[in-house]
C-alpha cells in the first residue's frame, strides 16, 4: 500500500520521515507500522495541519486527517501490516524473535521501501521501541546516510511522527474492522472491541471464541501472556521444539538436565519422551527413523 | 485426533462422519495430518473449521510446500502419497454384535487413506525428515524377505570367491 504512483518532484530534495506503530499492545489483530514523509522545506506547513498524537484524537478526526493527508500532494506515506499469525509464529519459533525485533525490522523495512522508491531521505524520526540510543545506533548502522532521531513519545513531539501515527492507527483500525476470519466455525462474531486485553468487549470476544483444542482463531496473538488466562481448561499440547529447548542444547543448566536423565532419574519429561515412537534399543537404522516394533495395539 | 495414542507426531484426522453409520472404507485421503506436537485429546474435533492448510506454490526438495497454523505456530508441511501397494487405515473396535458372528479380529476398518500430510514446526519439509525416511524400511524389508533366486545365489558365491 502506498500513496505514490509516480514520484512528485519534491522527493528528490532532502526529505524528512516519521515512523510510528499502532496495535503493539492488543492481544488480537495486526500490528501496523506507518510512515509519513515530506520535503524538509514543507515541515513548517506540516506543523500547521494539526496532526496530534493519534491516541489523543477521536476516531472520526483521525479518519478525517488520514483522508486529508492522502489527498495532500506534498506528503507521502506507506504502511507495513504485520499479520497476527506472523507475530505469534515468530515469537513462538524455535529461535524466538521478540516483539522489539519484529518492530525494528518493520521500521527498517519502511525506510528501505521509501528509499528504494527514490525518495531522498535525510532525516528520520522514530518513536522508540526499547532503548532509544541502542535503537538509534542499529538504525544508523543500517542506513549510514540518514540522520535518525529516536525518542520516547516521538508521536507527540514531532508532527511528522504524529502524522505517521495517524497513518498507522487508521490502517490498524480498518484492518481489524475488515478482518476476514479464516476460521469457519459456527457462532463466530466480529465484536472484537479495540483488541486491548483490558477492553471488556475484547475479553468477551476471547471468551466466546476460545476452543479447547485449537485455542483461538488465528486473529489472536497466541504469544501474548493474556491468552494463558483463557487456556485454563484447554487441551494440553506439547511441542517437539519446546522439548529440545528444555533439554537444552544451550546453556549450562540444560547440560545438567541431560546428565541427570542419563543417570536414570525419571522426570515427567522423560516419561513423555518415552511415549514417543523412538526405536529405542533397536538397531541404528530403526532409531534414526523412529521406527518401533509394535506387536499389539 | 482419533484412536491415536498420545504420541509425539500426533495424527489428526478430520472426521465428519458418524462412526455408527456405514463405516465401510470411507476415503479420508487429504484429511490425515501428522503434527510435530502431542495433543492430549482423543475425540472428534472440527478440524476443517480451524486447521486451514494452504498450498504455497513453492517446491522444496521435490515437495509441494504447504503452510498452516496451529496454536499460534507456523507449520510447514507436505502431502506425500503412501508407497505403491500400501494404504493407510483407521481401525476401530468392532461393535459387540458384529464381533459375535465374525472371525478372530476385533478390529474393523473405519476409513482408509492413500496420502498423509506431515508438518514440521519451523523447518522446511525435506526428504531427510524422519517421517519420509521411515518408508526406507519398506525397501529394506523387501530386500530381506524376497525369495532368493538361483541367480542371486550364483552372484553371491562369485562375490565370495572374489573376496577370498
Amino acid at each position: 500500500m502506498s500513496s505514490q504512483d509516480s514520484l512528485p518532484k519534491w522527493t528528490s530534495k532532502p526529505c524528512v520521515m516519521g515512523i510510528d506503530e499502532a496495535g503493539r499492545g492488543p492481544v488480537l489483530g495486526p500490528m501496523v507500522y506507518g510512515c509519513l514523509y515530506c520535503a524538509s522545506s514543507y515541515l513548517k506547513q506540516l506543523s500547521s495541519l494539526n496532526f496530534a498524537d493519534s491516541k489523543t484524537l477521536k476516531e472520526e478526526k483521525r479518519e478525517e486527517l488520514f483522508e486529508d493527508l492522502k489527498a495532500n500532494e506534498s506528503i507521502g506515506w506507506a504502511v507495513d501490516v504485520i499479520d497476527p499469525r506472523e507475530l505469534s509464529s515468530k515469537m513462538l519459533n524455535k529461535v524466538k524473535i521478540n516483539l522489539n525485533e519484529i518492530s525494528h525490522d518493520s521500521a527498517m523495512g519502511l525506510v528501505t521501501k521509501v528509499l528504494s522508491m527514490g525518495v531522498l531521505l535525510t532525516e528520520v524520526y522514530v518513536d522508540t521501541v526499547g532503548d532509544p540510543e541502542k535503537y538509534r545506533i542499529k538504525l544508523s548502522e543500517k542506513f549510514p546516510n540518514i540522520k535518525f532521531v529516536v525518542a520516547k513519545k516521538a508521536d507527540s513531539l514531532y508532527p511528522v511522527v504524529s502524522g505517521a501515527s495517524i497513518v498507522a492507527k487508521v490502517t490498524r483500525d480498518r484492518a481489524l474492522r475488515e478482518w476476514a476470519l479464516e476460521e469457519t466455525a459456527e457462532n463466530m462474531h466480529r465484536n472484537f472491541g479495540s483488541g486491548y486485553p483490558g477492553d471488556p468487549t475484547t475479553k468477551c470476544w476471547l471468551e466466546d471464541h476460545k476452543h479447547s483444542v485449537f485455542g483461538f482463531p488465528t486473529l489472536v496473538r497466541f504469544s501474548w501472556g493474556t491468552c494463558t488466562s483463557y487456556f485454563k481448561d484447554v487441551v494440553e499440547v506439547s511441542w517437539e521444539s519446546d522439548k529440545v529447548d528444555e533439554d537444552g542444547a544451550t546453556g549450562g543448566s540444560g547440560k545438567k538436565q541431560l546428565r541427570l536423565s542419563n543417570v536414570g532419574i525419571t522426570t515427567s519429561k522423560r516419561k513423555s519422551e518415552e511415549i514417543e515412537s523412538s526405536g529405542k534399543g533397536r538397531c541404528k537404522f530403526f532409531q534414526a527413523r523412529k521406527l518401533e516394533q509394535l506387536s499389539r495395539f | 485426533m482419533n484412536d491415536q495414542n498420545e504420541r509425539k507426531g500426533e495424527v489428526i484426522v478430520d472426521f465428519d462422519f458418524d462412526f455408527g453409520t456405514d463405516p465401510k472404507a470411507l476415503d479420508i485421503s487429504g484429511k490425515v495430518h501428522q503434527l510435530p506436537c502431542t495433543i492430549k485429546f482423543d475425540g472428534p474435533c472440527p478440524v476443517s473449521h480451524y486447521f486451514k492448510p494452504k498450498s504455497t506454490g513453492i517446491e522444496v526438495d521435490g515437495l509441494n510446500l504447504e503452510e498452516a497454523y496451529f496454536r499460534g505456530r507456523k507449520l510447514q508441511g507436505a502431502t506425500i502419497s503412501l508407497p505403491e501397494g500400501y494404504s493407510g487405515y483407521v481401525l476401530g473396535k468392532k461393535s459387540k454384535a458384529s464381533e459375535q458372528c465374525d472371525d478372530s479380529s476385533p478390529w474393523q476398518v473405519k476409513a482408509k487413506f492413500d496420502n498423509i500430510t506431515y508438518w514440521n514446526h519451523d523447518t522446511l519439509p525435506s526428504q531427510d525428515d524422519t517421517f519420509q525416511r521411515t518408508f526406507h524400511w519398506l525397501t529394506v524389508a523387501q530386500a530381506l524377505h524376497k525369495p532368493v533366486t538361483a541367480e542371486d545365489l550364483a552372484s553371491a558365491s562369485t562375490a565370495l570367491k572374489n573376496l577370498s
